[in-house]
């Protein structure tokens, strides 16, 4: 297991090897240069995994000792039930204690078109279309009634939010209930699902096309429509410096925040690759 | 009626009654003259407490060398937070009864999240921050001046804490100030705020009240400054519906239309809702319920997200005043006597409370 590290560790480790530099050899120094820097990638790495970890983007809203409180439960929480890592786009199977019908419980197989949310307050809505309706369910990603959360399929899509698909053909929505996981080899990258998905024709529940979506294929819309589109664009928003400060938190504290939890989560990850491997050896492989 | 005692005199001339009016007779004999009053004006109906005193010193150059420095932090190490009193030094030989108000304290709200009952219910929780809290001064009840006196009344027989949180740097503050903090020895605060207390309940001067004054499961109001909003039309400011966007509506979609009638009612009513300055006032919230205290960071999780202030700002907890939601079982009493230390919980829970290290829930069949 990797050591805790705290920014002031860090800062101190490169200090020092900074003072000594001389004393040593220069590839030794150079080996655990490379070692923090390894390090400190790896817990950046935990963003993408764990995006619930971070502050709230609004600045307003940021308190460090409610944060770390807040940190301190979601970690008791994940001890209790496994959350994988999962990205909008990716296919989960949910299994959740139902408060309507006592000692039963649901087991809900969709597409996550949604993650959101910051500290307990995380949340993620599955779609799925059943029995020619389709359904999507909000799940809270700490409710303690969420008896287990699993990966089907483990991939992305072109875009941040798939809402569009509610008005795209029913096909891209349905998923089988029954479906097997697909395991993925370790180590290997999320791949990107290309997919452009093709919408019902208008009337929509969104403008789709003032939204630059990349998943959605061309909308066949009067020219009228992209006209004004490009009317109320926002192309500058993207070199809002202000805007990015405010919605970002800097790598520093980012470090600092994961470093906090990190032994505890990587623990946590162990047991669940150690859990894996005891699924795919003792799982009966179908004959015929 | 000096007339008419003079009379009795007339009548018997007894010397036992004599020594009777004695008294009565001395206060007769004063000439009936008003008190100058020290104001050549009427005297002003509202005084300030005598903690209103100007806080910050205006910032100047010292240049001050940094052994200087040094020396003042020093020196205001060692004026300041000596021979304060323990929490378990603390006696009293009252017994809380539901009449006796205890002190309220100062706290931070410092956001909100869900905590999620036994039952499965997600509730949402405050969290407030209960700062370092230390007793200034205290006021017996004969001696505190309220701001506004009311007159033929007897008016508040409880005596009144002064209480502080958040240390400052005493440098910064000016001597006035400073000097309100010179007979509790406790370094200088930045937030300084009263409470009414039955004298029974008063706490000696340095006295620290930490979060578990309160306990899980009882209820508490807040008071706090609500989010200053500005000058607000009459949509947001008292959640007018407005007019139509279209169908021949012009210049008037959030216009709050007619004020009033005509006739004997001919005038703008008093009270009646217009657009003003929304926001930045007192309000309490009240009756909310305590489901968890964290005793190593001092944290309350109360009830609802509405409590009254941005996330950040400064909130008074109280005992609550509603008579359904009173304590059932007697609270620590004047405050909790004990130090907060290793051997506490970090956590206590409301027993209704899910923990999140508990394992998932499921509900029974029936």
């Amino acid at each position: 297991m990797l050591p805790v590290l705290t920014r002031n560790s860090i800062t101190n480790v490169c200090k020092g090897l900074r003072r000594f530099s001389s004393a040593l050899p220069k590839s030794d120094t150079e080996v655990s240069k490379l070692k923090t820097e390894k390090l400190k990638r790896e817990i950046l790495e935990f963003r993408h995994a764990y995006p619930e970890f971070l502050p709230d983007p609004k600045i307003e809203f940021r308190n460090k000792i409610r944060e770390k409180l807040e940190r301190n439960d979601m970690v008791a929480r994940r001890t209790q039930v496994d959350i994988p890592e999962f990205y909008v786009g990716s296919i989960l199977a949910v299994t959740s204690s139902d408060r309507h019908s006592g000692g039963k419980s649901n087991r809900f197989v969709g597409i996550c078109i949604y993650r959101g949310g910051c500290g307990l307050r995380a949340e993620f809505i599955l779609r799925n279309v059943i029995d020619h309706q389709g359904i999507e369910v909000l799940y809270q990603m700490y409710d303690p009634s969420l008896q287990k959360v699993e990966v089907l399929r483990l991939e992305k899509r072109l875009d941040d939010k798939l809402y569009y698909l509610r008005d795209a053909l029913p096909e891209y929505s349905t998923f089988d209930p029954n479906m097997e996981a697909e395991l993925m080899p370790e180590g290997a990258p999320v791949p990107v699902n290309p997919i452009k998905v093709k919408l019902k024709p208008r009337p929509w529940l969104e403008r789709w096309e003032r939204q630059n979506l990349q998943g959605v294929q061309d909308l066949e819309l009067p020219e009228k429509f992209y006209i004004k589109a490009a009317q109320v664009a926002t192309p500058w928003e993207k070199y809002d410096l202000m805007k990015e400060y405010m919605r970002t938190i800097p790598v520093e504290e980012q470090t600092e925040i994961f470093s906090e939890v990190q032994s505890k989560l990587q623990s946590l990850e162990i047991d669940r690759k150690k859990l894996k491997r005891k699924r795919v050896i003792v799982k009966p492989t179908k004959l015929a | 009626m000096a007339t008419s005692l003079a009379n009795i005199f007339h009548k018997c001339s007894v010397t036992s009654l004599e020594n009777k009016f004695l008294t009565l007779s001395i206060t007769c004999s004063v000439p009936q003259t008003r008190k100058k009053s020290m104001f050549p004006f009427p005297p002003p109906r509202l005084r300030n407490p005598t903690w209103f005193t100007k806080k910050n010193r205006s910032k100047s150059d010292e240049y001050l060398t940094p052994e200087n420095r040094e020396f003042v932090k020093e020196v205001v190490q060692d004026t300041y937070n000596k021979n304060l009193p323990l929490a378990q030094d603390i006696t009293t030989n009252v017994e809380w009864t539901p009449k006796l108000q205890r002190t309220g304290v100062i706290a931070r709200k410092i956001g909100i999240y869900p905590l999620w009952m036994k039952d499965g219910k997600k509730v949402a929780t405050t969290l407030l921050q209960v700062l370092d809290n230390h007793v200034i001064h205290y006021y017996p009840p004969e001696e505190y001046q309220p701001v506004r006196k009311i007159r033929n009344r007897v008016y508040n027989k409880k005596g009144c804490l002064l209480i502080g949180a958040e240390e400052g740097d005493p440098t910064a503050f000016t001597k006035e100030y400073c000097g309100l903090f010179t007979e509790s020895g406790v370094m200088p605060k930045k937030i300084l705020s009263r409470f009414f207390v039955s004298p029974d309940a008063t706490l000696p001067l340095g006295a620290s009240i930490n979060a578990l004054h309160f306990q899980v499961g009882n209820y508490v109001d807040v008071r706090g400054k609500t989010i200053d909003r500005g000058f607000q039309g009459v949509m947001k400011r008292h959640g007018f519906k407005g007019m139509p966007a279209s169908h021949g509506v012009t210049k008037t979609h959030r216009r709050g239309g007619c004020i009033g009638g005509g006739g004997e009612k001919g005038r703008v009513w008093p009270g009646t809702k217009m657009p003003g300055h929304m926001g930045n006032k007192f309000r309490v919230a009240k009756g909310l319920k305590i489901y968890r205290i964290n005793t190593r960071y001092n944290v309350l999780w109360v009830s609802g997200q509405a409590i009254p202030g941005e996330t950040n700002s400064i909130v008074y907890v109280y005992d609550t005043k509603l008579p359904l939601r009173a304590p059932t079982k007697p609270l620590p009493f004047p405050t909790y006597l004990q130090e907060l230390d290793e051997s506490m919980p970090e956590d206590v829970y409301d027993e209704s409370v899910h923990v999140f290290s508990d394992p998932t829930i499921f509900f029974k069949g029936e």
